[in-house]
């Protein structure tokens, strides 16, 4: 304790060492926030969590069918029966597997169509397991979607782990809001291009429907008329051969549904020889429709057949005609490849469209042909990630008002609030640096995460208490013994440290647990190490801050300063 | 200081030591918080993930026949300026396709569940004239994440395909989701992949024009047949009643088969001469459910046909009990369904999965206090680690029980709130016990009663700890507003934290003094000192000046 005084004493008495105090700690301060640009820290909203289940989603182009489909599917099933941690996997063809909290915003529930499948791979227990989850997807994905996703040209197979935290749509989402609907068409797949070539990203799929080749029967009103047919009985007869149709029910008593009589042509004589019109025109002469006086119709004579494109489906949000384009991230965080991608779209786009920034990393591209102007605005988890960090910051920010004012209640002076929100804030370089050294020793990526601000904003409140104790004892020092004020600073930060130090262990090891945590570890990280910076700050730095403010002057106040504050 | 007369105390804290320092009470209450803590922690719903409140809905419109921008023009626009008009929608999404229109509306996260579903669907049935005359009946589907999402999932399959048909074993399948529903606070059970029994009439088109008949008159002859009425009544003449009914003319597969279709050359026409008619699944419903899981000898069996069953639960209840619940029902089947040929497969269990976490973090949680109070006793001694640590578990049972009685739950959040205030829990008590054992060993402890030297120690501190834990939770309150998903997510920190803290406070100022007197004894001032005391002293002549 004694040696400990007589440091912090020789400090307060030379001015060049109080100076190199303030210097190492601006240096300190400015060398870890230099972390965060240039990557040194990598941000990211959550890391991934292991979990023991994850899905692929399958999406063949829309009007395939669902053989087609199920081909995709064996083939992925195939792929995975060789993964020896994988115990069952189940197959939802046609429709969106179980509902879990990915698919609730991905759009699972809506599936009915037959290009669309998903796969539940379950895997065994992940504490004995060596691979994660996560690692397990990024090591397989390459192979399946090489192999499987040319069965069928245009193929987007997705494999979608389960989110560590809220879900979102996916972690890269470029929406492309415009009017004109073919514009969007050609400019999403241009953007789903550059979001292919963009290191880290996978999983690219442009969420709108491919068109394809239909055909379209036009009724010849006139023909139909004289002809003693309807345009009705036209419609139904045609539904019922290809589609069919419960035509009746029957009830019945050892069934739990009433069972339909389902009417359609068979399946030898409703097959069309090959896709084009003349097979088509050929099945539908053959198809007859029976007219009011009794006599048989071919349906070809009252329709002609026309080749005619798909419509494809229209998405609007918020009232505004939109394309989402979306992409996973393969392990890493989702800014760094968003902000590459942002800046290739510039860089690849300019001879076409004229680009401007907009609102954060937005762009508003007009094309310089035909005027139209197409908004592209960045939403998924890194709309979450601002928003969550933009809330975090000003909860911080409101942290050190409401910190400062109860200080300036308490001493009722501004300087000596201001040293211990000072000293509170400094701990910023415990949480950097420590995510620097664990990342150094862990395999993966330690990401700074929304848990780390966490830890960061009750930080605050710890180190300020540090202070706190501090400031109080030498000012009791200094009041009650008149002691002069650099011996009355080191007296206290010797005898403070025990406390300070005791309150910190108490942190430190209550956090350690929480450091392995996959998802709280930046917490545990962002407590131990800003908890260490905290005790150093405030054991050296706030004493030179102190001897260096005029302390007689803001504790000359002779009331007892607890009797001001009537708590509880 | 020396004077005889009892102290007063000017702080909350040393009024509270007081109070409880002689009350007979105070033991029972501290046996009582612990009790309500163990207590809280058994019945507390227990859940994976926080819940979140996340409202919006579907309003699907079909309207057979138009294409994409027809819908777009006629339904959805309509629609979304209508919707426009709620307070609290955030997001619109419309989804305009062949024939049907989707408007999806997304609310502000935190808007409440049942208002905003009763806006929705106030707002559409206002609004049913815009629709257009062709369009069906608009269907206003809420989201709703506690029922919409399944906590297990179970997959049936058949053993053998010859022995079981998939439309039996979705009957059997029927008749366990009627049984599961049973179970207490089971909401909503669904199949997936089922295969439902129908009569398939499949038309030979060639038959069809050799008989020289039309699709539709087939139609027509089955519609007429497959009627229901209702018994007719006749009356005999002594005014008794004579009931008779009508025989369904189809009752099984041959009654179908020998439908007349029509008379040709004199000769009746039967429906099996133009068509195949078999008893088989709804074949025109594309969608289907495999599974292909590890066999007895370890190898994937080839995908097989299966049924999910999925079972949710109501809001606010505890996914550990129904899963078990459930499991344990279908255990009980499990030889039944074996007869029968019908094996099943737990996909999914969500409540294994949050009895897993939250013990696994209580677990955490357990080591973490040992840890604290292993450095307490190397620092402090046995007996003030002791006392610390006993203020840790009464501290917890306090929040644990406030988090239940406003209605949340055990999940892996609140248990991190947890594990944060763990560290900023016992500075309180560490701060009084160790006053407390100062002025145990000032040396002018022995003129003073041993009473009032817990309560002036307490008293002592009470105004800087207060202000330190103040700081501590003002920290604390502005997460509470954070917005979006993720702030939800955490939600369970701003709540519970500062109520952790504030109880840490109460806690440390009516126990720690309380457990003191109890527990630690005046020293013999003969120049035998504690152990303790040496390393304390130089402080100690210090810390006497403070007053």
């Amino acid at each position: 304790m004694k040696k400990f005084e007589s440091f912090i004493a020789a400090i307060l008495a030379d001015k060049k060492k109080k100076f190199l105090v303030l210097l190492l700690t601006l240096i300190a301060f400015g060398a870890s926030i230099m972390m965060l640009p240039t990557k040194t820290v990598l941000a990211r909203m959550l890391p991934g969590k292991s979990a023991n289940t994850y899905s692929v989603y399958v999406d063949t182009p829309v009007g395939s069918s669902i053989n087609e489909t199920e081909k995709v599917t064996q083939c992925i099933v195939e792929h995975l029966k060789k993964e020896s941690e994988i115990t069952d996997m189940e197959i939802y063809l046609g429709m969106g597997s179980p509902l879990d909290y990915a698919g609730l915003v991905k759009g699972s529930a809506f599936k009915r169509n037959e290009h669309e499948a998903e796969i539940v791979v379950n895997l065994t227990d992940k504490h004995g397991r060596s691979e994660a989850s996560f690692e397990m997807i990024q090591r397989i994905r390459p192979a399946i979607k090489q192999e499987c996703e040319a069965i069928k040209e245009g193929t987007v197979i997705k494999l979608i782990e389960q989110p560590a935290g809220p879900p979102t749509l996916a972690s890269v989402v470029i929406e492309l809001y415009s009017n004109d609907t073919e514009g969007l068409r050609s400019l999403s797949v241009k953007l789903a291009k550059i979001l292919k070539e963009t290191d880290g990203l996978v999983d690219v799929d442009v969420m709108q429907d491919e068109t394809y080749k239909t055909y379209q029967l036009i009724p010849n009103q006139e023909k139909i008329i004289k002809s003693g047919l309807s345009l009705t009985q036209v419609n139904q007869i045609l539904y019922l051969a290809f589609e069919g149709m419960d035509v009746a029910i029957k009830n019945s008593a050892n069934s739990p549904d009433q069972i339909p009589l389902f009417v359609t042509l068979s399946k030898q004589t409703k097959s069309i020889h090959q896709m084009d019109k003349t097979a088509l025109r050929n099945k539908l002469s053959s198809l007859k429709l029976m007219n009011q006086k009794g006599m048989m119709v071919p349906i070809t004579e009252v329709v002609t057949i026309q080749e005619a494109p798909s419509n494809p489906m229209i998405m609007t949000k918020n009232l505004r005609q939109f394309v989402n384009i979306i992409a996973e991230t393969d392990m890493v965080s989702q800014v760094y490849p968003l902000l590459d991608a942002r800046e290739q779209i510039k860089e690849q786009l300019s001879n076409e469209y004229d680009i401007e920034s907009t609102k954060l990393f937005n762009y508003r591209l007009t094309d310089k042909k035909t005027g139209a102007v197409y908004d592209l605005v960045w939403d998924g988890e890194m709309k979450v990630t601002m928003d969550t960090f933009a809330d975090l910051g000003a909860a911080f920010i409101a942290a050190l008002i409401l910190i400062f004012l109860l200080l300036v209640i308490y001493y009722k002076s501004f300087v000596l609030s201001g040293i211990v929100l000072l000293g509170s804030f400094l701990s910023i370089v415990g949480v950097i640096v420590g995510h620097w050294i664990v990342d150094q020793f862990t395999v993966h990526t330690f990401f700074l995460t929304a848990t780390s601000l966490i830890g960061f904003i009750a930080l605050m409140g710890i180190s300020s208490r540090n202070s706190l104790l501090l400031i109080d004892f030498t000012k009791s020092l200094m009041l009650a013994k008149g002691m002069e004020k650099q011996r009355a600073i080191a007296i206290a930060t010797a005898t403070r440290a025990k406390p300070i130090f005791l309150t910190a262990a108490a942190i430190i090891l209550a956090s350690t647990l929480l450091a392995a945590d996959p998802i709280f570890g930046g917490l545990g990280v962002a407590l131990i190490f800003g908890t260490i910076a905290a005790v150093i700050v405030s054991l050296v730095f706030i004493p030179v801050l102190m001897d260096n403010s005029d302390l007689e002057k803001h504790f000359q106040f002779e009331e007892h300063p607890y009797l001001l504050l009537p708590i509880l | 200081m020396s004077q005889k007369k009892a102290y007063i105390p000017k702080d909350s804290a040393g009024k509270l030591a007081g109070a409880f320092l002689h009350n007979p009470l105070t033991m029972l209450l501290g046996i009582f918080l612990l009790l309500l803590g163990y207590i809280s922690l058994v019945i507390t719903p227990r859940e994976e993930d926080p819940q979140m409140e996340v409202s919006g809905g579907a309003i699907v419109v079909a309207m057979p026949g138009a294409t994409p921008r027809e819908i777009e023009n006629v339904i959805i626009k309509p629609l979304e300026r209508r919707i426009r008009e709620i307070k609290g929608v955030e997001h619109i999404y419309g989804i305009a396709s062949e024939n049907v229109g989707i408007v999806n509306v997304q609310y502000y996260i935190g808007e409440d569940r049942e208002d905003s579903n009763l806006k929705l669907y106030d707002k559409v049935m206002q609004n049913m004239d815009l629709l257009p005359k062709t369009a069906m009946q608009p269907l206003v589907k809420p989201f709703d994440i506690d029922i919409d999402v399944p906590i297990i999932s179970v997959a049936f399959y058949t053993k053998d395909k010859n022995a079981l048909s998939q439309t039996d074993l979705f009957k059997k399948v029927r008749d366990i989701q009627y049984e599961l529903n049973r179970i207490e606070n089971v909401a909503k059970t669904e199949i997936a992949g089922a295969k439902k029994e129908q009569y398939n009439i499949m038309v030979d088109l060639n038959k069809l024009t050799g008989y020289h008949l039309s699709l539709g008159q087939i139609a027509k002859a089955i519609e007429s047949l497959a009627v229901n009425v209702p018994n007719v009544k006749g009356r005999t003449k002594d005014g008794q009643l004579v009931v008779f009914g009508i025989k369904n003319a189809i009752e099984n597969i041959n009654d179908v088969k020998n439908v007349i279709v029509a008379q040709y050359m004199g000769s009746a026409i039967y429906l099996k001469d133009v068509a195949t008619v078999e008893k088989g699944y709804d074949f025109q419903n594309k969608s289907k459910a495999q599974i292909t899981f590890r066999g007895e000898n370890g190898e994937f069996i080839s995908t097989e046909d299966q049924l999910t069953l999925t079972i949710a639960k109501l809001k606010g209840t505890n996914a550990v009990f129904i899963a078990e619940d459930v499991t344990d029902r279908l255990e009980e089947m499990r030889d039944s369904l074996d007869a029968a040929g019908i094996g099943y497969i737990i996909t999914r269990n969500y409540g294994e999965r949050a009895n897993e976490a939250v013990n696994e973090l209580v677990f955490h949680l357990m080591i973490s206090i040992v840890i604290i109070a292993v450095l307490l006793i190397f620092v402090l001694g046995w007996k003030e680690s002791m006392i610390v640590t006993f203020t840790v578990p009464a501290i917890l049972a306090i929040t644990l029980f406030i988090a239940y009685m406003t209605g949340q739950t055990i999940n892996r959040i609140t248990l991190f709130a947890f594990l944060l205030s763990l560290g900023l829990l016992v500075d309180a008590a560490i701060i009084v016990i160790e006053n407390i054992h100062r002025h145990l060993h000032d040396h002018d402890a022995v003129d003073k009663e041993l009473d009032d030297i817990m309560i002036e120690a307490t008293d002592e501190i009470g105004a800087p700890t207060n202000i330190a834990t103040i700081a501590i939770i003002m920290t604390m309150v502005p997460m509470a507003f954070v917005g979006q998903m993720m702030g939800q997510f955490m939600k369970p920190i701003p709540a519970n934290v500062p109520v952790a803290l504030f109880a840490s406070l109460v806690i440390a100022y009516i126990f720690t003094p309380f457990l003191a007197r109890k527990l630690l004894k005046k020293p013999h001032f003969h120049h035998h000192h504690h152990h303790f005391q040496k390393d304390k002293k130089h402080t100690d002549d210090r810390s006497g000046e403070q007053q």
